[in-house]
Order: structure tokens, then C-alpha cells, then sequence
């Protein structure tokens, strides 16, 4: 208890200065939700490994608690080179945000105040809106003010309770019902590095009826400090809408990652969702989704990397509370150094949930013998009419495999890499998009080859 | 071009091959046959040089030089290939992906350009229909869901790319069918330029009506019990081991 005696006093004066001037916008509506938001976070404290806390068994958030964090100074872009984060296609909707504050000369998407009016939005066959969180508050989109909030209460989630105490900006999307999107829509987030550092992201999609679109959320560091990101994105989806979500995360190497997604999901909407990890000091992520409705079905997939001590912990949960809805899950873990790997998921199937079809595969490439996974499924099944899998395996790189390719030419490192790419390539390969696959599958081999 | 000279070997700590003299020449086809469990398999992966198979005496020079010395991969490089017995599956990864690497490291060793993705992809599929198989099955990943036809056809696709000097080919018939044992072989006699040599490892004769020998050597308890010619084998075929066994001592 003590670290919360000593750390809640600085998130405290920080929320007291927050809300009388760092928070550019502020109808009434949204200071009550941050003040009672933070009241939730002083209440909660930061989750302990306790014994009978359940998800925070092997996460240890200690180091967030203890230091002493401080809201981003709004940074120039200058010198900001993007290049490096580009997609490898001719057109995206980018909206860029650096330390948590939006850079208009880094976005293709400046949202004019007609864009978001009610009056015009969801209108049939319109372009999606991508702009910023800060203007759909202002210019009071309806769709905001019943949305946000409401799938990630703050009553239960310290992390959470944060990251809407100190809401302000983000990213805000919106696909009109029946409108295909074809190009992606990128979500860039990228930190100075700034020691000590905290940012709240926050995204809000609102994918209407039998819309379609990828979205990319990408986190960066331009420098290696301890900062924290602290994410929340909720998902609402309207009947047969396909969503495909990339998040991509690269933080630097002392960063501590915060992630959290909820997701609730209409009669036969489909969602799609690749996470990978490769960077960070401490991640963990949340990803849940509440099927809804029947004909929902939502494909969940991951890739971590660990490597140096990096510990990453995948929480995944599913709600089936409709019959004939379909969930499938497809984590990947490879784990070296002394690096720590964790994923539970969670698969609720409620008693009227039948023909509910449930699978989740879990499996771990340790390539040291310091490195370590915990995993477990969490199956709770109240339907009797139902197809539910789940699988998990943790082993080393197939030393058979790795004689059948050196016995081709190939040497220890190439054959080394092949494997492990082989591994991960199930999980990639989920990724519909042409663009944001090969920028992901770059990002990846990047990862893996400058590690070895 | 592959001298064996009284080579010991251990598997587990337990002693399988207990002192085989082999000697193998240019444009030469032998054939290494005998009972389960003699080391026939040992001798092949010995040679190939694969892990946890350890030598423990004798000698085997490769072109003169010390094939014992060498990781796999370098023995690769140089010629050799050992066509499994039971090819290896591996999920994720691509056969071109895999063969493109193994083929360019081969070009590296021999001091020649390496071949770009697109170039390689004409290769391959030049290859592929030499050995009458699909091209399309060059995208899938390595042996995953093959049939047992299919991944030994997927060995022979591999010798015509790399083009090995000394082929060892373990039990290459086995799980193969009539018809399909005749395009394998054929595959493999189609290959057989000159300056190539061949070790055949079989516990059966059917396999020498396709790809004659020039030697057959049996191998009983970890050592060559009698060497001989064609008519050897044959005389296996009739009369099976027993008989060699007993002159052994086993």
C-alpha cells in the first residue's frame, strides 16, 4: 500500500493542474467524467501481483507506481522525420501525434468543423471521418459523447480510470454505414523519448453498417527513455461491418506500454485484430470484445517479442453473449534473453450462447533458456451446444527442421531466422492488407535480425 | 572422393557403427544395404553430419579433405545431400524461400552471383517441371501436408537445384508406390551428370532395378559384412539377411 501513499499525491496535483489548464477543451460533460475518473484511479491504486488478483499474477507494475511521472509538454515537429513510419502505399488517412499532442503538419486528415457535423455524418457512401478526438468533443458529435467511455468504464481499471481522468486529445474514426474505405487509416503515435513522460491515447472507431476498414495504430520512440504510454481504444461496430485493426508497437526498450481494447460487436460485424509487440520495457495489453450479437465473429491475433528483460503480457478476452457467434485466437510468442512472455485468454460462453464456435491456439518459441512464458486459457462454458479449442505450446526452435535446412547450404543464422519467421508468419499473414502487412512483416524481420 | 576408413560412431552413448571402410568414387553408384538397426540410416546421417551423432574413431575425407571437421551447411556448400528419409515439414516456411537461401549460399561458396528472387522463381520452376511437379507447389511450405510421394519428389526438385556431387539418398523408395518410385528414379538418373556419385541406402533390392549399383555393400551390426555387385543384392532379395548375419557372428 505504501507506493500508493507516495505516488497518488503526483497524479493528484498533476489531475488538479490538468483540469485548470492543460486541457484545451472542456465541456461539462467532460470534466465530470475525468473528475470522477480520476476519483476511480485514487480509489483503485495500481493493480499488485497480490495474491487473488488474478490478472495481474505475473505482471508487476511496481516500476509504473513508483516513479513519478508528468504530462507531455506539447513538442514541436520539427526535425520529425516520418519516412522511416511511412506506409508502402500511394495514399493513407494519417493523423500523427507526438507525446500525445496532435501535429497538423505531419497528418493528411485536417477535419474541418463541416465534416463533423451530425447532420452529415454517417451519411451513405461518404469518405470516413479521421480526425482528432479534440475537434469530434468540441463540435459535439453525438456519437462521442454516448461512446466514450461507455465500453471502457474507468470504475474498474486503475489504467483505465488514467487514461480518462487525463483525456484531451486522440484519434476519432468513423465509417459511415456501406462505405469501403480502400486505403489505410494510420494512427501514429510517437514518443520524443522524454524521460519520465506519460501519455494517454485514446482512440474512438465507430465502424457503421456493413462498412469496411483497416486501421493501423503504430507506437514509436525517437529515443530510448523510461516513459509510459497508457492506450485505451473502444470499438463499436454496427451490423456487418468488417473491421480489420494492426497495432504495432515499438517502443524504446526502457518504455513501459500500456494497452487496453475494448470492442463490441453487432449481428454479423467481423473484426479482425493483429497486435505486435516488438519493443517496450514492461507491455501489457488488453484486448477484449463482447460478440454481441449472432453472426459476430472476430478473428484475434499476436505476435510478442521479448528480448533483454522485457516482459510482455497478452490478456485477451472474449464474450460470447449471443448465440452463433464465432471467435478464434491465434497468439505467438517468441521469447529470448531473459525476457518474460505472458498471455491468458479468457473465453466467456453464456448460457444462451449456442452453436457459439470458440478457438484459441497460444504457442511459445523460447530461444533461451533464461527466457520464460506463462500462459493460460480461462474457458468459462454455460452453453452445451458448442465448438470450443483452445491449445498452448512452448518449445524451442525444431532441431530437426534446423538440420534438414543446414543440410541445404544454409548456415546457423539464416536457418535460425527462416524457422523463426516460419513461426511467426501464421500471425502476420492475418494482416488482410497489402500495405500494412509488408510494413508490419518489415518491422519484424528488422526486429528479429538486429537482435541475433 | 569419399574415402571412409574404420569410422566409429555413437548415438545416446551407444555404439552403432563399430568400424565401416567405405570407398566411394567418381561417377560411382553404390549401394549400402542390410537388416533394421545395423546403421545404415547412421551411416548417412554421419556422414550429412547432423547432431548428436558422434563420432568417436576413424576417418572420412571428402575430396581429400576432412568431411568430419566440417558444420553440415559447409558439406552442403561442397556437394553433398542427403535425401531424408523422412523429409522434415516446416510450417511458415515458404520451399522457394528455403531453396532460393540454400541455393545462394551454395552460389557464394562457389564464388558466383547470387540469384535475385525473380530469377530464382525461373529457375525453380524450370526445375520443378523437369521433376513433373507442380510449380504451384514450390509456394507452399516446406513438406507441410506433402504426401509421402510428394516429399520425396520434393528431394528429388531439391538435388536438381542444388546439383550435388555425392548424393545420399536414405531409403528413397520407401512410402512410394510402383509408379511413383519409377519418376522418382527417373528424376534422379536424369540428374546423374557426369561427375556425380551415388550412395543408395536401402533395406530393399526393389529399389537397384531402377538405379543400378555398381557396388553393393551389407552392412550387419555397425560394420560392411560383405561387399560385392549387383548379384549381391539379389541374392539378399532371395535369401535375406539371416545368412550374413551368421558370418558375422550376430
Amino acid at each position: 500500500m505504501t507506493q500508493h501513499a507516495t505516488a497518488t499525491p503526483s497524479w493528484a496535483d498533476q489531475f488538479h493542474r490538468f483540469e485548470h489548464n492543460g486541457a484545451e477543451i472542456s465541456p461539462a460533460w467532460l470534466r465530470d467524467v475525468r473528475k470522477s475518473a480520476f476519483g476511480n484511479f485514487e480509489r483503485l491504486g495500481f493493480p499488485t501481483a497480490r495474491k487473488g488478483n488474478e490478472p495481474w499474477k505475473y505482471t508487476n507494475v511496481r516500476p509504473i507506481a513508483e516513479a513519478a511521472f508528468t504530462l507531455a509538454e506539447h513538442a514541436p515537429d520539427a526535425g520529425i522525420d516520418l519516412h522511416a513510419y511511412e506506409l508502402p502505399c500511394p495514399r493513407v488517412h494519417q493523423l500523427v501525434f507526438v507525446d500525445g499532442h496532435y501535429e497538423p503538419g505531419l497528418s493528411t486528415e485536417p477535419v474541418s468543423e463541416a465534416g463533423l457535423h451530425s447532420d452529415v455524418l454517417g451519411r451513405h457512401g461518404d469518405g470516413p471521418v479521421v480526425g482528432r478526438l479534440a475537434d469530434a468533443i468540441e463540435y459535439r458529435v453525438p456519437l462521442v459523447r454516448e461512446q466514450l467511455g461507455r465500453l471502457a468504464p474507468a470504475e474498474g481499471n486503475a489504467f483505465t480510470a488514467l487514461n480518462t481522468a487525463f483525456l484531451r486529445d486522440g484519434a476519432f474514426v468513423q465509417i459511415p454505414d456501406g462505405t469501403f474505405v480502400p486505403e489505410p487509416i494510420y494512427l501514429l503515435f510517437i514518443s520524443t523519448g522524454a524521460q519520465a513522460v506519460v501519455t494517454h491515447p485514446r482512440v474512438l472507431i465507430a465502424a457503421g453498417a456493413d462498412s469496411s476498414a483497416t486501421v493501423l495504430q503504430s507506437f514509436h520512440s525517437l529515443d530510448g527513455g523510461a516513459y509510459l504510454t497508457n492506450a485505451l481504444t473502444e470499438v463499436v461496430t454496427s451490423p456487418g461491418a468488417n473491421l480489420r485493426l494492426c497495432t504495432l508497437q515499438i517502443e524504446s526498450g526502457d518504455a513501459f506500454h500500456i494497452a487496453t481494447t475494448r470492442m463490441e460487436q453487432a449481428r454479423d460485424s467481423r473484426v479482425s485484430s493483429v497486435v505486435v509487440d516488438l519493443g517496450g520495457q514492461l507491455v501489457r495489453r488488453e484486448t477484449a470484445t463482447l460478440l454481441g450479437a449472432s453472426g459476430a465473429d472476430v478473428n484475434l491475433c499476436g505476435l510478442y517479442y521479448g528480448a533483454g528483460e522485457r516482459h510482455v503480457d497478452n490478456q485477451t478476452f472474449v464474450d460470447h453473449a449471443a448465440p452463433g457467434a464465432s471467435s478464434n485466437e491465434v497468439y505467438k510468442g517468441i521469447l529470448d534473453d531473459s525476457s518474460h512472455g505472458v498471455f491468458s485468454g479468457g473465453v466467456l460462453v453464456r448460457p444462451d450462447s449456442q452453436q457459439t464456435v470458440a478457438h484459441q491456439v497460444n504457442k511459445n518459441l523460447l530461444l533461451s533458456s533464461d527466457a520464460e512464458v506463462d500462459t493460460q486459457p480461462k474457458l468459462e462454458i454455460y452453453a452445451d451446444d458448442v465448438t470450443c479449442t483452445h491449445g498452448a505450446a512452448v518449445g524451442q526452435l525444431d532441431a530437426d527442421a534446423l538440420f534438414y535446412l543446414k543440410s541445404r547450404g544454409i548456415g546457423e543464422d539464416v536457418a535460425r531466422n527462416l524457422l523463426v519467421h516460419g513461426f511467426v508468419s501464421e500471425v502476420l499473414d492475418a494482416i488482410e492488407d497489402g500495405a500494412v502487412r509488408q510494413h508490419v512483416e518489415q518491422a519484424v524481420a528488422e526486429c528479429l535480425s538486429g537482435s541475433r | 572422393m569419399l574415402e571412409v576408413r574404420d569410422l566409429h560412431a555413437e548415438v545416446n552413448g551407444v555404439e552403432i557403427l563399430k568400424g565401416v571402410d567405405l570407398s566411394v568414387g567418381v561417377d560411382e553408384t553404390h549401394a549400402i544395404m542390410g537388416p533394421n538397426g545395423s546403421g545404415k540410416s547412421t551411416l548417412a546421417y554421419v556422414l550429412a553430419g547432423r547432431p548428436g551423432y558422434e563420432v568417436t574413431a576413424g576417418s572420412v575425407t571428402f575430396d581429400g579433405d576432412d568431411l568430419l571437421a566440417l558444420p553440415a551447411e559447409e558439406r552442403a556448400r561442397r556437394g553433398l545431400f542427403l535425401s531424408f528419409q523422412h523429409p522434415v515439414e516446416i510450417p511458415g516456411v515458404r520451399m522457394d524461400h528455403f531453396l532460393r537461401a540454400g541455393y545462394n549460399e551454395l552460389r557464394k561458396n562457389a564464388g558466383e552471383e547470387q540469384l535475385d528472387p525473380l530469377k530464382f522463381d525461373r529457375l525453380i520452376r524450370s526445375k520443378a517441371k523437369a521433376v513433373e511437379m507442380e510449380p504451384a507447389m514450390t509456394k507452399r511450405a516446406v513438406n507441410e501436408g506433402f504426401s509421402g510421394g510428394e516429399k520425396k519428389r520434393n528431394e528429388v526438385l531439391q538435388m536438381a537445384v542444388l546439383e550435388p556431387r555425392l548424393r545420399i539418398l536414405d531409403e528413397i523408395d520407401s512410402g512410394l508406390d510402383v509408379d511413383a518410385l519409377r519418376e522418382v528414379a527417373r528424376g534422379i538418373t536424369d540428374l546423374s551428370v557426369p561427375g556425380t556419385s551415388t550412395i543408395l541406402v536401402t533395406h530393399y533390392d526393389r529399389v537397384l532395378s531402377y538405379l543400378e549399383p555398381d557396388h553393393v555393400h551389407v552392412l550387419i551390426d555397425g560394420r560392411i559384412a560383405r561387399s560385392g555387385g549387383r548379384a549381391l543384392a539379389k541374392e539378399i532379395e532371395e535369401r535375406g539377411y539371416d545368412w550374413l548375419e551368421a558370418g558375422a557372428g550376430v
